[in-house]
C-alpha cells in the first residue's frame, strides 16, 4: 500500500461518499428498518447513514455474534435487518450464522468489508482474506462482491435481497477496501 | 428448586402474550417438551445468543413483555449483552438466568459462575431491576412483582433431573408460529 492511499484509509473525517449514499437511499426503499453490527473503517459510511436515519433502529452490538442474534429478534418481530460487520467477524460469528439464521430461516442482508485481499498490507487479515468466500460458499449462502468497478452496488444489493427472500437465508455482500470511491 | 420448577414457574407465572426466549440446551429442550407454544422461541444452538434474540424481540415490539431463560455458561459465553441491554433498558424485558453453577446440559461440569455475581453485575451495567431467588415461591413473587425492566432475575438451581426430552425440529414452522403470534397485535413504539 502507499504512503498516500494509507494516510486516505486510516483518516477519520475523509470526504463522503456518493456511492454509499446511493446505496443506503436504496437500502431504505428496499424496507430495512433495523441495523446492527460491529464496525470497520471500510463501512463508515454505511454506518454513519444507518446511525443518521430515523427511520431505522440501530443497535450498536459488542461483538459480531450478538449482532446476528440480535438481527434474528428483530426479524421475528417484524423488521428488516441489516447487519455489519469486517470479515474476520463473519469468522467469529460463523456458528451463529449456521445455526441460528441458516435453520430458523432468518433472511438478514450482511453488509461484510472484505479485508485480507490483493494489497493487504495487515497480516492478520491474510487467512481469513483467504478462507472468506470458501466459508460463505460451504455454507451455501447468496453472496456477491463489490469491489467498486464495473458492476453497480445497487444492482449487487437487488440480486441478493431476491435470493435471500425467496431461499429464506442471511445473504453478504462483500465489499472491498475503496468500494466506495 | 430444580430446573423442571424454574421451566414450570416461568411458563405459568407469566401473563399469555408474554413472549419466552429459552437458551440452548435442556433449558429449551425442557420448555419445549412441557410448555411448547406459539409464544416461545427456543435457541438450540448459537450458544449465548438467548439474551441478544430477546433483546432484539424486546426493542423491536414494545407490546409484548420478553422473559429470557438464560443459563449461567450460556450468560457467561455473551456477558456483553448484558452491557447491550443496560445501555438500552428496555422496559419490557425479563432476563432470568437459571443458574445451577454447571454445564447441566453437557455432563454437569462445573461452570465459573459460584465466583461470578450476576445480579450486581446487572446492577452496575444498568438493568433496573434485580433479585435473587431460590425457591419456587420467591421465583413467582419476583416474577409478578417485575414492572418495569430491564430485570433481571438469578435462580439458584439445583443439578439434576430429567435429561431425555425432545428437540425442538421444525425451526422454520416454529419462527412462523411465532411471527403470526406477534403480528396479532398492534406493534409498540420504539
Ligand atoms: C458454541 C457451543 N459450545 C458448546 C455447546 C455445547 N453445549 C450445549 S448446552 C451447553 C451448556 C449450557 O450450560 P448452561 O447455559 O449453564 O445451561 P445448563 O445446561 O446448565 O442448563 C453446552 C456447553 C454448544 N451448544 N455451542
Ligand atoms: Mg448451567
Amino acid at each position: 500500500m502507499k504512503t498516500k492511499d494509507r494516510q486516505a484509509f486510516n483518516a477519520l473525517n475523509g470526504k463522503g461518499s456518493e456511492r454509499a449514499d446511493r446505496l443506503h437511499r436504496f437500502l431504505m426503499e428496499s424496507g430495512f428498518d433495523f441495523a446492527t453490527g460491529v464496525p470497520c473503517g471500510v463501512l463508515k459510511h454505511i454506518i454513519a447513514n444507518l446511525v443518521g436515519d430515523k427511520r431505522v433502529c440501530h443497535v450498536p452490538a459488542n461483538r459480531e455474534s450478538e449482532a446476528i442474534g440480535l438481527a434474528a429478534g428483530a426479524y421475528l418481530a417484524g423488521k428488516k435487518p441489516l447487519v455489519y460487520m469486517q470479515n474476520s467477524g463473519l469468522f467469529a460469528a460463523s456458528n451463529d450464522i449456521a445455526s441460528l439464521l441458516v435453520p430458523y430461516g432468518i433472511p438478514a442482508l450482511m453488509l461484510i468489508s472484505y479485508r485480507g485481499c490483493e494489497g493487504e498490507d495487515a497480516v492478520q487479515h491474510l487467512t481469513t482474506g483467504h478462507a472468506t468466500e470458501n466459508l460463505i460458499r460451504s455454507f451455501n449462502l447468496p453472496y456477491e462482491v463489490f469491489d467498486g468497478r464495473k458492476r453497480d452496488i445497487n444492482a449487487c444489493v437487488s440480486v441478493l435481497i431476491g435470493l435471500m427472500t425467496e431461499r429464506e437465508l442471511p445473504a453478504i455482500l462483500l465489499l472491498k477496501r475503496g468500494w466506495y470511491v | 428448586m430444580k430446573r423442571a420448577d424454574v421451566i414450570e414457574i416461568v411458563a405459568t407465572s407469566t401473563q399469555c402474550d408474554d413472549v419466552i426466549v429459552a437458551t440452548t440446551g435442556l433449558i429449551s429442550r425442557e420448555l419445549f417438551e412441557r410448555f411448547d407454544s406459539e409464544r416461545n422461541v427456543y435457541i438450540p444452538g448459537s450458544m449465548g445468543l438467548v439474551s441478544s434474540v430477546g433483546l432484539g424481540i424486546a426493542l423491536c415490539d414494545t407490546n409484548h413483555r420478553v422473559v429470557i431463560i438464560d443459563g449461567d455458561a450460556s450468560l457467561l459465553m455473551n456477558l456483553g449483552s448484558m452491557v447491550t441491554i443496560g445501555s438500552r433498558r428496555p422496559k419490557n424485558l425479563l432476563h432470568i438466568v437459571l443458574d445451577n453453577g454447571a454445564y447441566a446440559s453437557c455432563s454437569e461440569e462445573s461452570s465459573m459462575s459460584g465466583t461470578a455475581n450476576f445480579g450486581l453485575l446487572a446492577k452496575d451495567v444498568g438493568y433496573k431491576y434485580t433479585a435473587t431467588v431460590g425457591d419456587r415461591e420467591a421465583l413467582k413473587r419476583a416474577i409478578l412483582s417485575f414492572k418495569g425492566g430491564p430485570g433481571f432475575l438469578s435462580a439458584i438451581t439445583e443439578l439434576g433431573g430429567r435429561r431425555d426430552f425432545r428437540r425442538p425440529q421444525k425451526l422454520k414452522e416454529i419462527k412462523r408460529r411465532f411471527m403470526r403470534f406477534m403480528s396479532r397485535q398492534p406493534k409498540g413504539k420504539i
